[in-house]
């Protein structure tokens, strides 16, 4: 399995996905749904790593993307001003996301599946809304959201289907990769609500924000690498792919 | 005074309805403080929860069972909820039933998470039902409901509307969901095949006279009854049943051109309403409702002989003529 192969697999699941939701005046205002196709990865990885699959998992993982999407929609509304045609379908295209998601499971019965996602979509709502809490929490419990925010839908298709061997995998790899991400943007002076609280929750330590978040990035590293060295149920193809992909999205 | 006429009407399943609430103040219970006060203030403000009432209602044709039919009863409010809080960041409403809305009281972002929590919850509830009938039909209905905003939006300021335009949206914006309420109670109390054609088409029909009343007060009505100004619709818009039957009056056409831009003050706002309310639209819709109204009571008769269905004419009456 190379690069090539697993490229072509996220491509066609990302066609999948738009094929499910596609709403000719949905497209037209707020275009295709947003996927992150690091989140797609993950959840391919046990069908790349040889798992027994079928189309009910095919099936599955479409819905969890279009569930990332629909939320994803719903990150794009302003704070304070949604009036626009497109703000106002973007609400919509959320909703009309998320009603497909149920409609596809409940067609083909997969009821297990809906009350999974869910859970992970209650979970994910939670730490998101913490942004706007009057309430003070710790670097630590934004680490903890973070996580949440990147992997509570995969986690709901793992546990569904009792993947859970890939969850320490996928919960270190995309906090990783957030962190890494919203680190350049930070440098760059694009500072996100959540990681401005997380700066801001630094204060409680002796050392400095940059620092700490360094600290971070080097533990979830290291963690990772040893992870995959000692791994015995992933392919060393895999593993060497997963590697790379970290290593490549410190540069 | 009509919210004491309508408990009266509900008396009977007052213990079932207290369940629900119950059911639905334990759903909305979430570990986040501020979705828990959103939530609350959602419930707090009351709402007349017709759609549990008709799921009920229609299940006591059926095997009747309160444990069963909660989990049907409780996501419908839920989804309804949930619909209303987003609603209200489309409509940039700072009020709702006199109340200060959930994006009002913090913003248009916590009203995107506190709705999609209020939805997950709903469908994580309803998985409690393993019939594959019931989430086919109530994710359908789901789905329908955002086609219909969508229509909503894009027909905005249309003025060349015409009445097929907006019976088409008010089916998928209001009388889906009832009508969805009311299949769905009967599907899972195990109701024959015909009575829950009959039970669904009652609820088509109410749902369709619901909305038109709903659109009749939005001008009738004072901004204190009403919680926001009266002829909000209009001034986002929403070219509603009143309008349409009034749209070649030149007073009207000029304050939706006005209202498209922004440029609406108090004065045409009373001078809109003023028109509307001495036109005889409000009577033709009021007819129109009534026609409805009369349909549902038809599929009332071709119900077997049950206590309820008393019930299910005097709650059809009440939404007929409801002042609220």
């Amino acid at each position: 399995m190379d690069a090539t192969y697993i490229q072509k697999n996220i491509n066609q699941l990302k066609t999948n996905i738009f094929m499910h939701v596609r709403h000719r005046t949905l497209l037209q205002y707020t275009g295709e749904p947003v996927l992150n196709e690091e989140q797609l990865f993950y959840l391919l990885l046990p069908f790349f790593n040889g798992e027994n699959w079928n189309d009910k998992m095919d099936k599955s993982i479409i819905t969890v993307g279009i569930v990332h999407s629909s939320l994803s929609e719903h990150e794009k509304i302003h704070e304070l001003d949604a009036t626009s045609k497109e703000q106002q379908l973007t609400v919509l295209s959320g909703d009309y996301y998320s009603g497909r998601y149920y409609q596809i499971l409940a067609e083909s019965g997969n009821i297990p599946l809906i009350r999974k996602i869910s859970e992970g979509i209650v979970h994910r709502c939670e730490q998101q809304v913490r942004v706007y809490e009057n309430k003070s929490y710790t670097f630590r419990q934004w680490l903890e959201s973070l996580t949440v925010i990147e992997t509570a839908l995969i986690k709901s298709f793992y546990t569904a289907y009792n993947f859970n061997q890939y969850l320490p995998i996928v919960e270190n790899c995309l906090l990783l990769l957030r962190l890494n991400e919203e680190d350049k943007k930070h440098k760059n002076g694009e500072t996100s609500p959540i990681y401005q609280l997380m700066v801001d929750s630094s204060v409680q330590h002796e050392e400095p924000f940059e620092r700490l978040i360094l600290r971070e990035i080097d533990t979830l590293t290291t963690n990772l690498l040893d992870y995959l060295q000692t791994s015995t149920f992933l392919h060393d193809d895999l593993k060497q792919y997963i590697k790379q992909k970290v290593l490549f999205s410190q540069k | 005074m009509e919210k004491m006429k309508l408990k009266m009407l509900y008396s009977d399943l007052k213990s079932d309805i207290d369940v629900i609430e119950k059911e639905l103040e334990t759903a909305l219970n979430s570990s986040s403080h501020m979705i828990n006060d959103a939530s609350l203030h959602l419930l707090q403000a009351g709402g007349k929860r017709i759609r549990p009432v008709f799921v009920l209602v229609s299940a006591k044709f059926g095997q009747y069972n309160i444990d069963q039919m909660k989990n049907i009863a409780v996501p419908l409010e839920l989804i309804h909820m949930g619909s209303l809080v987003h609603d209200d960041v489309i409509d940039d409403s700072d009020m709702r039933r006199g109340r200060r809305t959930v994006k009002a009281q913090t913003n248009n972002r916590v009203a995107m998470y506190t709705g999609d929590f209020i939805f997950a919850r709903a469908l994580e509830y309803v998985t409690s039902i393993e019939n594959p009938r019931v989430h086919q039909i109530l994710a359908r209905t789901m789905v329908e409901i955002v086609n219909g905003e969508v229509i909503q939006i894009e027909d905005k300021f249309r003025v060349d509307q015409n009445l097929k335009d907006y019976f088409r949206r008010i089916k998928r914006k209001t009388a889906l969901l009832i009508e969805s309420s009311c299949e769905l109670g009967a599907v899972a109390a195990g109701v024959d095949p015909k009575n829950v054609r009959h039970l669904k088409q009652f609820g088509y029909y109410v749902g369709m006279s619901f909305q038109i009343v709903d659109d009749i007060l939005d001008f009738v009505s004072t901004d204190r009854q009403l919680g926001k100004p009266a002829g909000s619709d209009l001034l986002h818009g929403n070219i509603t049943l009143p309008i349409i039957l009034l749209k070649d009056d030149p007073t009207i056409q000029r304050f939706i051109q006005r209202a498209e831009h922004g440029f609406v003050t108090e004065e045409e706002r009373m001078a809109m309403l003023e028109v509307v309310r001495k036109s005889d639209a409000i009577k033709e819709a009021v007819k129109i409702s009534n026609l409805y109204l009369k349909k549902a009571m038809k599929e009332v008769e071709a119900l077997p002989n049950n206590p309820m269905k008393k019930k299910l004419r005097d709650i059809a009456l009440f939404i007929g003529k409801r002042k609220f």
